[in-house]
């Protein structure tokens, strides 16, 4: 897959339109949403619970379909690709950071981290070599044999970070990172995140109820009733 | 390729470490397989050992005549008329002679007899036969392990080892009630446990005299000169028209009596575990469905980073087979360790006792090995596809 290099914007959502429906019932999330983000950026999304942040992120991700519109990542549609395409798609281009971590507890972290090297073709030794440099890059050199229950939740996450990371994605997708922390290991993961956007150059999406973890982006989407309320901040 | 094969095998690995999260309900799943591989073999074993013995009984060296029609002693009746023309016979009817070229012949019969260990014990209906001094030679490999032979015309008799092993009122010296009269046990003899050690012998004017049964002869027991070569003896049978002479070698004999008793175990057994084995599938499809609940969020996550459906779906199915291999394996050392050779007893020719022992062969471990294998991967293709279409937005949802 080639990543193209037009004046399109890296994430573009236009007239996206999704309800979740029952038998009885549809509930509307979204009507005619649209979203640019460029490429680089470093974007929170914030809003009251069920105003469709996780949908949001859920479409970004190619974890859910549209009822109708478009979703263009990287210069390729998702919203036209089958399941074992977007499978493919999230393998190489897609991190995704999560609030309560979702690490594997039979696995160590370091195994953890492997797990989505194994969607590609590196032998054992690149796949090592990787995971050690992504540990130390969130500062766990030496923890890798460590299970996750036996580290902090701060640590936890930033196994977390380095599972997303590893593969080296354009994109990441974080859903609450630190809704499970205490204030000092957010600010940790949030200095975190806002490294791998400004020297890895990492396009992040950053769902959050946490007005001072949003004030880590470079632009905060206010989410409400499925539209968007936009206000610009300058990065210092 | 490679990479699936390498999802596969993460997913796997995570899915098996996980199991001691539940421990207790894979562990009934490998119980109740191992419990239908066990009913099975057991089953089998029970055939194949009742088989065995029952084949082992009969030589192809030896020609048993039956008169009458039907295919069994029980019923067989030879006209004494018969017996003195086949004896006289000169031609080349494929049997041995004695020195004055006379057939070796023994005339034999069988008298269902209850035995009593002590007088208030429940009786036990053993075979008596009866047969000339020349029976147990006629016989191939039978052998006296103690004792003598018995004396012509008298009350005597020779007990085979099985029964010898299961009653020791059957020991030599003894003197045992068989129907109205007394018997004195003179000797054992071994047959390489076939079922002939099921029997007892006793001289036959001696058997037919105390059964009121003088005259009678069921069967005729022959030495062919060629083994298998019973066609010159079926051809000097055939002309005796009105006595419905049947010739036949004692393997013959012995594997179509064999035939219709190990047929009706297995017949009997295979029901019992089919539907055994429908509870066990819908067990382990319960086991199954408890292992996709319980990783839900695992497999969310790794579906999420890109892992395929195909890697959900494989890692769940090789859950449940792997733990039916388990299954499997345990059921089949249980069933071989605790069955093979036991020893065990029914009901023979002319309702007597017949003593055998279960053999937990090749044949009856592959079949029951197929049939918990079986449990394992039908009760695991459910889940299996539950697994691989987990709806993963949902499932990631249900964490937070």
């Amino acid at each position: 897959m080639t990543i193209s290099e037009t004046n399109s914007p890296f994430i573009a959502l236009s007239s996206i339109s999704k309800a979740y429906r029952t038998r009885a019932i549809s509930v509307p999330i979204f009507d005619n949403l649209d979203l640019s983000i460029e490429k680089g950026e470093f974007v929170a999304v914030m809003g009251p619970s069920g105003s469709g942040k996780s949908t949001l992120l859920n479409l970004l991700a190619g974890l859910d379909g549209p009822d109708s519109g478009d979703i263009k990542i990287a210069g390729q549609r998702l919203d036209h690709m089958g399941e074992a395409a977007r499978s493919a798609w999230r393998a190489h281009h897609l991190g995704i950071v999560f609030q309560f971590y979702n690490l594997l507890p039979m696995l160590t972290a370091e195994e953890n981290v492997e797990l989505p090297l194994l969607l590609k073709p590196f032998p054992a030794s690149i796949r090592r070599e990787r995971v050690a440099k992504t540990l130390d890059l969130v500062g766990l050199c030496g923890f890798g044999r460590q299970n996750p229950s036996r580290l902090s939740g701060g640590q936890q996450q930033r196994v977390g970070i380095a599972r997303a990371i590893v593969s080296d994605p354009t994109l990441l997708l974080c859903d609450e990172p630190t809704g499970d922390l205490d204030r000092a290991s957010a600010d940790e993961i949030l200095t975190m995140l806002g490294y791998l956007n400004r020297e890895l150059g990492k396009t992040i999406v950053m769902v959050t109820h946490d007005p001072e973890a949003a004030e880590a982006a470079d632009r905060i989407l206010h989410l409400d009733k499925g539209a968007f309320v936009e206000r610009a901040r300058v990065m210092s | 390729m490679r990479s699936t094969i390498r999802q596969i095998t993460a997913m796997s690995r995570t899915t098996l470490l996980s199991i001691p999260r539940r421990l207790a309900i894979s562990l009934s799943m490998v119980g109740s397989i191992m419990l239908v591989v066990c009913v099975l073999s057991g089953f089998l074993a029970m055939a194949r050992g009742f088989e065995i013995t029952l084949q082992s009984a009969g030589s192809p060296d030896v020609a048993v005549v039956l008169g009458g029609g039907p295919r069994e002693e029980g019923n067989s009746e030879i006209p004494p008329d018969v017996i003195r023309s086949l004896m006289a016979t000169r031609g080349d009817i494929g049997v041995l002679r004695n020195d004055r070229g006379v057939p070796i012949l023994s005339r034999e019969i069988v008298v269902p007899v209850e035995f009593r260990t002590d007088p208030d014990a429940v009786g036990e209906t053993l075979a008596l036969r009866g047969m000339d001094e020349t029976g147990p030679g006629v016989r191939a490999g039978v052998t006296l392990s103690s004792g003598r032979p018995i004396q012509p015309g008298t009350r005597e008799i020779i007990v085979g080892e099985q029964l010898a092993a299961r009653y020791s009122g059957l020991g030599v010296g003894n003197r045992v009630r068989l129907g109205p009269v007394n018997w004195i046990v003179v000797g054992h003899f071994s047959s390489f446990g076939s079922a002939l050690e099921s029997e007892i012998w006793g001289d036959i004017d001696a058997v037919a005299a105390a059964f009121n049964r003088v005259g009678e002869v069921q069967s005729l027991r022959l030495r062919l000169a060629v083994t298998d070569q019973i066609d010159g003896l079926s051809r000097a049978a055939a002309e005796f028209v009105g006595a419905q002479l049947i010739a036949l070698t004692e393997a013959e004999l012995y594997a179509s009596q064999s035939a219709g008793t190990a047929r009706l175990v297995r017949y009997f057994g295979w029901p019992i575990v089919l539907l055994m084995a429908i509870g066990a599938t819908a067990g382990a499809l319960n086991t199954m469905m408890s292992s996709v609940s319980d990783r839900t969020v695992e497999i969310a996550t790794v579906r999420a980073m890109g892992f395929s459906r195909v890697s959900a779906c494989l890692a769940t199915w090789l859950e449940a087979v792997l733990l039916s291999v388990v299954g499997v394996g345990l059921g089949l050392a249980t069933s071989w360790l605790m069955m093979n050779g036991w020893e065990a007893s029914t009901m023979g020719a002319n309702g007597t006792s017949l003593a055998f022992q279960l053999v937990v062969g090749r044949d009856a471990m592959v079949e029951a090995a197929l049939v918990g294998l079986a449990i394992g991967a039908v009760g695991g293709a459910v889940p299996a596809f539950a697994a691989a279409r987990l709806p993963v937005t949902d499932a990631l949802r249900g964490r937070g």
